[in-house]
């Protein structure tokens, strides 16, 4: 059928201006999990650093390099989370990982959405039970946790600037979780 | 109640869920267990009024299969260790 | 009336309307101060015998002036009028009567109060038996409860909320503060709340100075120093209502409850407050005496009229008498006085009290009865002499509020100094305990208490302790412990809320509930709203002279949340309607709803049922049609819901050869298998497919139900179990937008879409592999559910919307049609698959026909106990199909089977139908369920018995397969 083709589309096409905040869906964002096999932390340590120059993250510290962030999301797993189109994020990172790693594509299964504002830690209060206090949860401090009962994951960009993660299924409750939040603060 | 995960340091109990005797781990080899060794397992389980271990698994958090010892007359945790960790203690490996 | 001074704005005035009258008062009023301000004195029925009472506090401890707030929907019965801030329009009315507060029908009770002592309902209500349900109930029903619900739905909203802090103090008066800004200038992150509108506690009903500055004034420039700390958090109208495990907290603050209009904000939010340390500095409640008519509207605890007087510039009398004995009696007695309010006497039980020039003192003497039924008149001392006067400052003495730290069973010690019982060594973990509330119940001492208790703290959190403490002077503080007053004739209230006399308690005494557990249940002493914050003390008191045993013999009831109601709505927070729980769509969700789908909750997911089509009138049209079309030609369903789990690692097969009861170390490369589950009971709790995309590579399916539960088990076998296995596991159920693509023409459909050959050779049955659909990246499984030949085609879930509507368009030279759960259920029925009705918790292999299956030759969990004797019975139940003899008869899950000719009881019962439906294949309705025997059984001819529905029908026992038993369709 070459007349037709598939076209991806954002999970909710989210672009949201409350008061000073906003909240963006990033769906130029690519997500892959890599699970570390059992005796392989050094080789994959290495492979991270030769083929993403990324340190090995910490269970509650991210690690950057550019424009692509590790967050650890197990003991033996981390997200890797960098800007990517199309359908191949996982076959990418395959490649400069060259098998030090088992990889899944999980670009599709959690909606991104980042947000940013003077308002942003006020609304966070009412969603999420973690202490992000700047002595707590600093710049690129990241955790998985629960908000408003769907599994979320946080990671901490800037001061008042978040990437927020949840299952793309339930985006848009996420979203709407989100929204009333900042509409209850501002 | 805060569980504090030898990794992430204290999160809400909210964020596990718990599965009760951490005796749980020690499962017979199938192959070689008697029928009533199997049952025991399967069926019989301390709940003490008092210190006790128990399997908690951080399904909102990072996965993680905790092994918590509690006072259950006060919720006081007294220690917290990966439940992996503590099956390799205990001898399990493949 | 209205006193010069005060605490309020009189710059605003405030209108209000309590019952049929528009009053006015000010901003910075309580309903209750604006009431007394106005003269209101009746304000409430009493629950039990509907006596008149007037207010009786300031604060949350409150047991008469329970009112109903605002209007229609919003209408919030039983609050305190004392804590209920002052707004322009605000609504309140009076509860518990019938007719007016002024002519209550139900007073009537007072007459009958002989008879409705302690223990009323115990003995009363007993017999006959036949007046249970049609009498007694709802006589107790209507006469039960103070105010009324408006019975619509709570038109407001609620919030939850998470904080965090080293130190939480709770209570901002003159202990709290000071341990604050203690806490806070040594660095800790503080959150200090308190439930009052305006920081400073006592210190705002006072007259006293601290640091050379007066009271209120200090506590305003503490409380704005505070304020302008970044490591502070200062929360007023917060009341902390309960001390959880672990440091946790929970705190109601009330956003808007102050204001007319709310503005779409919540109401209320409920606080999770995570606290490393906490203080209770929740100050003390004043008590009452128990003496002959001592609820009349216009008796006050004397701490409250000090502070109508000094905060609220308002005066429950213009001729006011004291009862005390203790010291603070006096104060009020001279506060009242500096504001012209004329003191008709002072009571002082204390025959070596002192003396006054400003108003009479009556010493060694008490009050033993009172006069004026709406409102006082006078009151009578033991000795005879009447003193006229129009309210009455009652002063019994001060009690901590120990409340909290009860909540983790903390027992209260009696301290003999100061007649009270203050919080005992048992203290919830992290806890302490400074001011009035652990006893410090001078200002001085208050003041250093918190000071003290604050740089413990600092220091034991590894901070340098600073600050520097607040000076004020000690006031007299001295008490003689006076509970009642024996000489009275006429009813002595102890509890006021819930009408409980001296003599109740004396009853409940001679009856044999002596202990204080069973006192409080016998009379209700201490239960509802208020939970006995002014009379619990004064009740075990009784009970403890009534039984010749000191007060620490007798001990004290604990408490337990909340400290103060908390509303339903506020612990629901946001999960209301739709806002229940979160929903889960399916990529093709949207699509779905633009053709017509009636969507049904399975779970957190929505998904399609049925696809309406014009002309169709029933939901059976659309479903038949659906099955039909695709039995005859290709339809189309998303069955993305069902769970996903990407499994990798080096002894990926061998773990799932564990997981899974039948062999799975040897599936090929490119193939599916079928699995089934057990629990280590040997009990089948779920199935699906699994497929091995590469030699460590699968990913497996499970029920959509089931997926949570699965993948927590697979956990827990990699982790705890096999610790040295190497397998990795991550979800994927949301990542992939997976169709069933079914009938015999879905070849000929999906050979258009994806690159690569589906003849069946080169892609059979249970093949699997990955491939392009439409150019993008996809995953192709060929298996069957539905029975026909069949394939399930996943693509990332970004494309999911893009791919149904692709699918359709290619589908259309075929007639493809898309299904919903409805025909995919019937098409497994039709095909006899176990689903979410079979699997029972109970089922076992053997039931299902798939004993078999169950792997000896290797250990997985559930095979040992799978083989116990009662679990693998010949004339066990099996799982086979029934249809009915009469072609026209209608199945119905739930009916159980009897042989031809046994009578209908459990004894003789041969088990169940399961599952049903219509069959448009085969024209009739068919079913599954178990059978004793079942196997062995086809062809006969049992009774599907109804009692339920009044059904009894005759069904013939055959294959679970209705169609195509030898499965050639799917393998074609």
């Amino acid at each position: 059928m070459a007349d037709i083709t598939l076209t991806a589309a954002p999970i909710l096409g989210l672009d949201l201006t409350l008061g000073a905040n906003t909240l963006r869906e990033r769906d130029d964002l690519a997500l892959v999990s890599v699970a570390t096999p059992q005796g392989g932390e050094d080789a994959l340590a290495k492979a991270l650093k030769a083929g993403f120059k990324l340190a090995m993250p910490e269970p509650t510290r991210s690690t950057q390099a550019g424009d692509t962030h590790a967050i650890r999301t197990a003991a033996d797993q981390m997200l890797l989370v960098f800007p990517h189109d199309g359908p191949d994020a996982n076959t990418m990172v395959q490649g400069k990982l060259k098998g030090a790693g088992y990889t899944t594509d999980q670009t599709d299964v959690w909606v991104v959405i980042e947000a940013s504002g003077p308002d942003t830690l006020a609304a966070l209060e009412r969603l999420c039970p973690l202490d992000l206090h700047d002595s707590a949860f600093p710049v690129g401090a990241s955790a998985r946790t629960v908000m408003e009962h769907m599994g979320a994951m946080i990671l901490r960009m800037d001061a008042d600037r978040f990437l927020l993660l949840s299952a793309s299924s339930s985006a848009g409750s996420f979203a709407h979780a989100l929204e009333t939040s900042y509409k209850n603060v501002i | 109640m805060l569980i504090n995960h030898p990794l992430l340091g204290p999160r809400d109990a909210a964020e596990f869920v718990v599965k009760g005797d951490a005796a749980l781990i020690g499962r017979p080899d199938g192959m070689t267990a008697s029928p009533q060794e199997m049952h025991d397992y399967a069926y019989l389980r301390d709940n003490p009024a008092g210190t006790h271990r128990e399997l908690w698994y951080h399904e909102q958090g990072d996965r993680s299969w905790l092994v918590v010892t509690r006072d259950t007359l006060t919720h006081e945790v007294l220690d917290v260790a990966l439940a992996r960790d503590v099956a390799r203690a205990e001898g399990r490996s493949r | 009336m209205r006193l010069s001074g005060g605490l309020i704005d009189r710059g605003q005035t405030l209108k209000f309307r309590w019952n049929d009258t528009w009053l006015k008062g000010h901003a910075g009023d309580t309903l209750a101060s604006a009431l007394v301000a106005n003269d209101v004195k009746l304000v409430g029925r009493s629950f039990k015998y509907h006596r008149p009472r007037g207010i009786f506090s300031a604060g949350a401890e409150e047991p008469n002036a329970l009112v109903q707030l605002r209007k229609g929907a919003a209408q919030e019965p039983n609050t305190r009028a004392t804590v209920a801030e002052l707004y322009e329009g605000l609504t309140a009315t009076s509860q518990n009567h019938r007719g007016s507060l002024a002519w209550d029908l139900m007073s009537a009770n007072d007459l009958l109060s002989p008879f409705l002592s302690a223990g009323f309902y115990y003995k009363t209500f007993m017999w006959p038996r036949a007046f249970w349900e049609k009498i007694y109930e709802p006589v107790i029903r209507a006469s039960a409860g103070l105010g009324s619900l408006s019975g619509k739905a709570d038109p407001d909203l609620y919030d939850h909320g998470y904080l965090h802090c080293d130190l939480l103090v709770i209570g901002a008066g003159p202990a709290g503060l000071t341990a604050a800004r203690t806490a806070a200038q040594s660095g800790l992150r503080v959150i200090i709340a308190d439930e009052d509108f305006l920081p400073g506690g006592r210190l705002n009903s006072e007259t006293y100075e601290v640091d050379g500055q007066d009271g209120p004034g200090w506590a305003a420039a503490t409380a704005s120093e505070l304020q302008g700390m970044d490591n502070v958090r200062l929360m007023t109208r917060t009341t902390v209502y309960g001390s959880f495990d672990s440091g946790v907290y929970g705190a109601l603050e009330r956003m808007t409850d102050h204001l007319a209009d709310s503005g779409s904000k919540p109401r209320q939010v409920l606080w999770r407050i995570y606290a490393k340390r906490a203080l209770l500095a929740a100050g003390a409640t004043e008590r009452s005496i128990a003496f002959g008519n001592n609820d009349r509207p216009g008796l006050m605890l004397s701490g409250a009229v000090r502070t109508y007087a000094n905060r609220f510039a308002a005066s429950p009398g213009q001729r006011v008498a004291v009862f005390t004995n203790n010291d603070d009696g006096w104060r009020t007695a001279q506060d009242l006085t500096a504001k012209g309010v004329t003191i008709a006497a002072l009571i002082d039980t204390r025959a070596d009290a002192p003396d006054s020039d400003d108003f009479r003192v009556y010493k060694g003497r008490a009050v033993a009865d009172t006069k004026g039924r709406r409102g006082l008149k006078s009151i009578t001392l033991e000795n005879g002499t009447q003193v006229e006067c129009d309210a009455l400052a009652i002063a019994g003495g001060w009690s901590p509020n120990v409340h909290l730290t009860c909540h983790h069973r903390g027992r209260p010690v009696w301290r003999e100094d100061i007649a009270a019982f203050v919080p005992g060594t048992d203290l919830p973990p992290g806890m302490s305990v400074a001011g009035a509330a652990n006893g410090a119940m001078t200002l001085a001492a208050a003041l250093k208490s918190g000071h003290e208790a604050a740089r413990t703290i600092a220091s034991d959190l590894g901070h340098a302790a600073r600050g520097t403490l607040p000076q004020a002077s000690d006031e007299q503080f001295a008490i003689t412990p006076f509970w009642h007053v024996k000489s009275s004739k006429a009813r002595a209230w102890v509890d006021l809320q819930n009408d409980v006399t001296t003599k109740d308690i004396k009853q409940s005494h001679t009856e044999g509930f002596r202990a204080v557990e069973h006192l409080k249940r016998y009379t209700t002493l201490g239960m509802a709203t208020d939970q006995g914050k002014t009379s619990n003390v004064l009740g075990l008191a009784i009970m403890a002279e009534a039984s010749g045993k000191s007060i620490p013999e007798t001990g004290t009831t604990i408490f337990r949340p909340p400290y103060t109601p908390v509303p339903i709505g506020a612990l629901a927070g946001r999960a209301r309607g739709k806002d229940f729980r979160p929903f889960r769509l399916t990529p093709s969700h949207k699509w779905a709803k633009e053709n017509g789908a009636d969507f049904v909750e399975t779970g957190m997911w929505l998904r399609a049922q049925w696809f309406k089509r014009p002309g169709e009138k029933g939901w059976r049209d659309s479903v038949d049609r659906e099955v039909e079309m695709t039995r005859s030609g290709v339809g189309i369903c998303d069955v993305t819901t069902l769970g996903k789990i990407d499994i990798q690692g080096r002894d990926a097969a061998e773990f799932l050869n564990r997981i899974y009861a039948n062999p799975f170390a040897k599936v090929p490369v490119g193939k599916v298998r079928y699995g089934l589950m057990l629990r280590e009971d040997g009990v089948c709790y779920d199935d699906g497919t699994t497929a091995r995309l590469s030699e460590n590579h699968f990913v497996m399916t499970t029920t959509t139900a089931n997926a949570v539960t699965v993948f927590r088990n697979m956990e827990f076998a990699r982790q705890c179990l096999w610790p040295d296995l190497d397998v990795h596991l991550i979800s994927t159920t949301d990542g992939w937008a997976q169709f069933a693509v079914a009938g015999p023409k879905s070849r000929a459909l999906l050979q258009k879409v994806v690159d690569i050959d589906l003849s069946n050779e080169a892609f059979p049955f249970m093949a699997c592999g990955e491939c392009k659909a439409f150019g993008t990246p996809a995953r192709l499984f060929r298996i069957s559910f539905s029975g026909e030949l069949a394939y399930e085609i996943a693509v990332p879930a970004r494309y999911g919307d893009s791919m149904i509507r692709a699918l359709m368009q290619a589908g259309e030279e075929f007639d493809a049609v898309p299904y919903g759960t409805e025909a995919l259920g019937v098409m497994r029925i039709e095909k006899g698959h176990a689903a979410g009705n079979e699997l029972t918790g109970q089922t076992t292999a053997h039931q299902l026909g798939m004993g078999k299956m169950v792997s000896l030759k290797k250990d997985a969990i559930g095979t040992v106990l799978s083989q116990r004797p009662e679990m693998i019975r010949d004339d066990d139940l099996r799982l086979v199909g029934f249809k009915p003899v009469d072609k026209g008869a209608k199945l119905d899950a739930g009916a159980h089977f009897l042989t031809k000719g046994d009578p209908e009881d459990m004894a003789h019962d041969q088990g169940w139908m399961t599952s049903v439906a219509y069959s448009p294949e085969l024209g009739h309705s068919i079913g599954l369920g178990y059978l004793k025997r079942g196997a062995d059984r086809m062809g006969e001819v049992v009774r599907a018995y109804d009692p339920v529905r009044g059904k009894d029908t005759a069904v013939e026992v055959c294959s679970a397969h209705h169609i195509d038993p030898e499965g050639e369709r799917q393998r074609g």
